[in-house]
């Protein structure tokens, strides 16, 4: 292999992405535009969840309950129904996730010291909503249990407040919230997309790379040139290397200026695991292009195999730790979970080289892996 | 539209779907995603705090604070013992070795015993979002209930039923997936993704293929309408896809994951026709626009990602900031996913949903008749 025929392959496809201004300008513009869409909208904050009320007790007492999600940030309050009945088709339709029933003597047997029941019906859809809708209901009514025994505490008993808190509430629970202090959707999906659209741009590129040569007719020219096939693959890749890793800064900029995360890591682990993952990207595209015969269906495996594991097996929206054995083993098998971890680490958590080193590794092997079968795979003839 | 006209579709339909049938590894690719990969991620992913192992840093060692442990238990939490000091517990954490370490104060029990009020501290890794969320939901209702207990202790009451105070109960009732299994809602969600991708480059494909190898030119002198020569690749990405769904329900979502069907399968069946013919209208459009495969690619990559991961298939849509819901209108997947999923899990019949489809059918029209109309242009 020499490299003077790597550097002479690396030149010409410059030229060529240089000179496709289109091409050019999307390499760079997809990346940065994906990072702002997902970053923001992806969110997983369980807020302004919507829902009506059916109060059938129409009190004072009813009301006040009623005000308590009313007046929370986390609800989004859509009116009043007559009747179950009536309620039950919107939920149906996705318009609400989250009915109060309120029934009717609630204010009457409060006040005579009586326990009533209410039924908050939770759309159980998406099911991680469904659990945090229910630990909110549940915080929601405590919070108002509370009140109420105290009032009737005092009243009945004479105890003050000092003694009921204690009663009450022997012990509370203080949470706090280490990497992300304010359990931020923001710092966590939206430094965790870097991981995700560095996965599927560099792959989708190169491949592109291919596509053009082949569409062109220019790879017959390679075909029938001194050009090995390792020169030649290692250098129809190196551009696409540079374009990422310049991508991928981009990206980790608009992390720190624009979502507002901190950077606690080592920046040369950070920037050197980024290589080795962008390279495993540009590998993927270059192996699924030298696998199938179609340009048209490289393009469509490299984006159904990087997009789909790159969401589910990640562990960017799903914790691997929460994965069954097959998930899990799929989840090891790819590069994006040790990138997860390397982003997260290096921007969340300030973890250096004894925590990531591994995963520097790993992604290493990754990366000359894909190259050498992408190699391995390249022919130089055209079959029939 | 004469027997010849019919004839003449059928013909390229077929032909269509011959091709189809000798690319192997896409044939492969098709069916891996619609079986395989829909069983993993539905057996194995989920939005679900499982199995977190966690540290206790218990300094005071009393019964009542083993009592307070106890109650972190599977399948949520996994106690990995106790740590000895607060900087081993550090460590712990920052080598993400535990999500959360549990603090206890010395004077635990004897505060509790006085009838004084504790506090028990959380560390919680909150990188994570969903972890960092559950964690916090699920601590703070077993406290709660710890609470409650040690009160009723304190009162001296055997059954907390006799006991007459004020009180609100709520009895919860969860629709649709009372339990909340992940593999009731992951594969479904899995499947709406993998249908788009598909019905998007399907066509869009068929079509590069024709242009990259020639056989275009072919067509183009054909006595064939562009319609007709472009009606049989969306029928034919339309019949695959459609054999892929019946797989999927059938095999996967309704046999192994026993997700019950409670709308009309005949329903469902039609919505998902009306969206592939919707989202192929949009793979034509691109790749008739777009001067040659590149170009097509990246455009769709580009209107792919933000379709796929905002249109509500992960995180309902009424998160998000309002702009992007609002961009979301344009998205026939948000459509789809919204009738999908009232069909199949909520049992919505079509006259409640009927708003979105026609919603649904309207953009999927736009689309379709504006891809052929730029078809058309190019011929010219």
């Amino acid at each position: 292999m020499k490299w003077s025929r790597v550097k002479t392959v690396a030149i010409k496809e410059i030229i060529e992405i240089w000179r496709d201004k289109l091409y050019l300008s999307m390499a760079f513009m997809i990346p940065t535009m994906m990072m702002v869409v997902l970053g923001f909208g992806l969110s997983m904050d369980v807020e302004k969840i919507p829902f009506v009320a059916v109060d059938y007790d129409q009190s004072q007492q009813s009301r006040d309950y009623l005000h308590r999600f009313i007046d929370s940030r986390y609800f989004d309050y859509r009116g009043m129904k007559a009747h179950e009945k009536l309620a039950e088709p919107l939920m149906m339709q996705n318009k609400v996730r989250f009915i109060l029933v309120i029934p009717p003597g609630f204010q009457r047997d409060l006040l005579q010291g009586q326990r009533v029941q209410i039924q908050p019906v939770i759309d159980g859809l998406f099911t991680f909503q469904a659990k945090v809708v229910k630990g909110y209901v549940s915080a929601i009514n405590a919070n108002y249990n509370q009140e109420l025994m105290t009032q009737w505490l005092k009243k009945k008993q004479g105890m003050n407040s000092h003694e009921i808190a204690a009663l009450l509430q022997p012990v509370t629970l203080e949470t706090r919230y280490l990497y992300n202090e304010k359990l931020s959707s923001l710092w966590s999906t939206g430094s965790g997309m870097i991981m995700l659209v560095m996965l599927m741009a560099p792959a989708i590129l190169t491949a592109l790379g291919v596509v053009r040569e082949k569409e062109s007719g220019s790879i017959f020219n390679i075909y029938a040139s001194t050009v090995t096939r390792s020169e030649f693959i290692i250098g129809k890749i190196l551009p696409y290397v540079l374009i990422s890793m310049l991508n991928l800064l981009i990206l980790s900029w608009m992390a720190l200026v624009l979502f507002g995360v901190p950077f606690k890591g080592d920046p040369l682990l950070y920037l050197t695991a980024s290589l080795f993952y962008v390279s495993c990207a540009t590998g993927i595209g270059m192996l699924v292009s030298t696998m199938v015969k179609t340009q048209a269906s490289a393009a469509l495996i490299t984006m159904l195999g990087t997009m789909i594991p790159g969401i589910m097996m990640s562990g960017l929206l799903m914790p691997v730790n929460s994965m069954e054995t097959a998930a899990r083993v799929e989840a090891h098998l790819l590069p994006a979970m040790y990138q997860l971890n390397i982003v997260w680490g290096s921007f969340l958590k300030g973890q250096g080289w004894p925590e990531l080193g591994t995963n520097v590794m790993v992604l290493a092997g990754y990366a000359i892996l894909l190259w050498s079968l992408s190699i391995w795979r390249f022919r130089k003839r055209v079959n029939s | 539209m004469n027997r010849l006209w019919w004839i003449r579709v059928y013909a390229l339909t077929k032909k269509e779907l011959l091709q189809f049938s000798r690319d192997i590894v896409l044939l492969f690719a098709v069916a891996w995603f619609f079986t395989a990969e829909i069983y993993i991620a539905g057996s194995g992913v989920s939005m679900e705090l499982n199995n977190a192992s966690v540290v206790v840093l218990d300094h005071d060692r009393s019964e009542a604070s083993r009592e307070w442990i106890s109650q972190l238990k599977q399948p949520y939490y996994n106690v990995l013992g106790h740590a000895q000091s607060q900087q081993q517990a550090n460590v712990m954490l920052d080598k993400g070795e535990v999500i959360g370490v549990f603090e206890i104060p010395a004077d635990f029990q004897k505060k509790l015993l006085l009838n004084q009020q504790t506090s028990i501290q959380l560390q919680l890794d909150a990188s994570n979002i969903i972890l960092g969320t559950l964690a916090n939901s699920y601590s703070g209702l077993m406290n709660a209930e710890y609470n409650q207990q040690w009160m009723l202790k304190n009162l001296k009451v055997v059954d907390p039923d006799s006991i007459q105070v004020p009180m609100v109960e709520e009895r919860q009732k969860i629709n649709y997936n009372p339990e909340g299994k992940s593999t009731w809602f992951m594969p479904i969600s899995d499947m709406m993704t993998v249908i788009t991708l598909l019905s998007l480059f399907l066509p869009a494909a068929i079509v590069v293929r024709e242009k990259e190898r020639g056989t275009i030119e072919q067509l183009s002198v054909a006595p064939l309408s562009p319609f007709q020569i472009l009606f049989p690749k969306i029928l034919a990405a339309e019949i695959i896809i459609l054999i892929g769904v019946a797989v999927c329900i059938f095999g996967i979502i309704g046999n192994v994951f026993q997700v019950p069907f409670r709308g009309s399968l005949l329903s469902f069946f039609m919505v998902t026709m009306v969206f592939v013919y919707a989202v192929s209208g949009l793979g034509l459009f691109i790749s008739s626009v777009s001067r040659n495969l590149g170009q097509a690619l990246m455009v769709s990559f580009m209107l792919l990602m933000p379709m796929l991961l905002l249109s509500g298939a992960w995180t309902p849509r009424e998160s998000m900031p309002d702009f992007q819901q609002y961009l979301m209108f344009l998205s026939p997947l948000s459509y789809y996913i919204d009738i999908g999923y009232s069909i199949i899990l909520k049992g919505a019949t079509l006259q409640l949903m009927w708003q979105p489809l026609l919603q649904l059918f309207g953009l999927g029209t736009l689309l379709f008749w504006f891809g052929i109309w730029q078809f058309k242009r190019q011929f010219n």
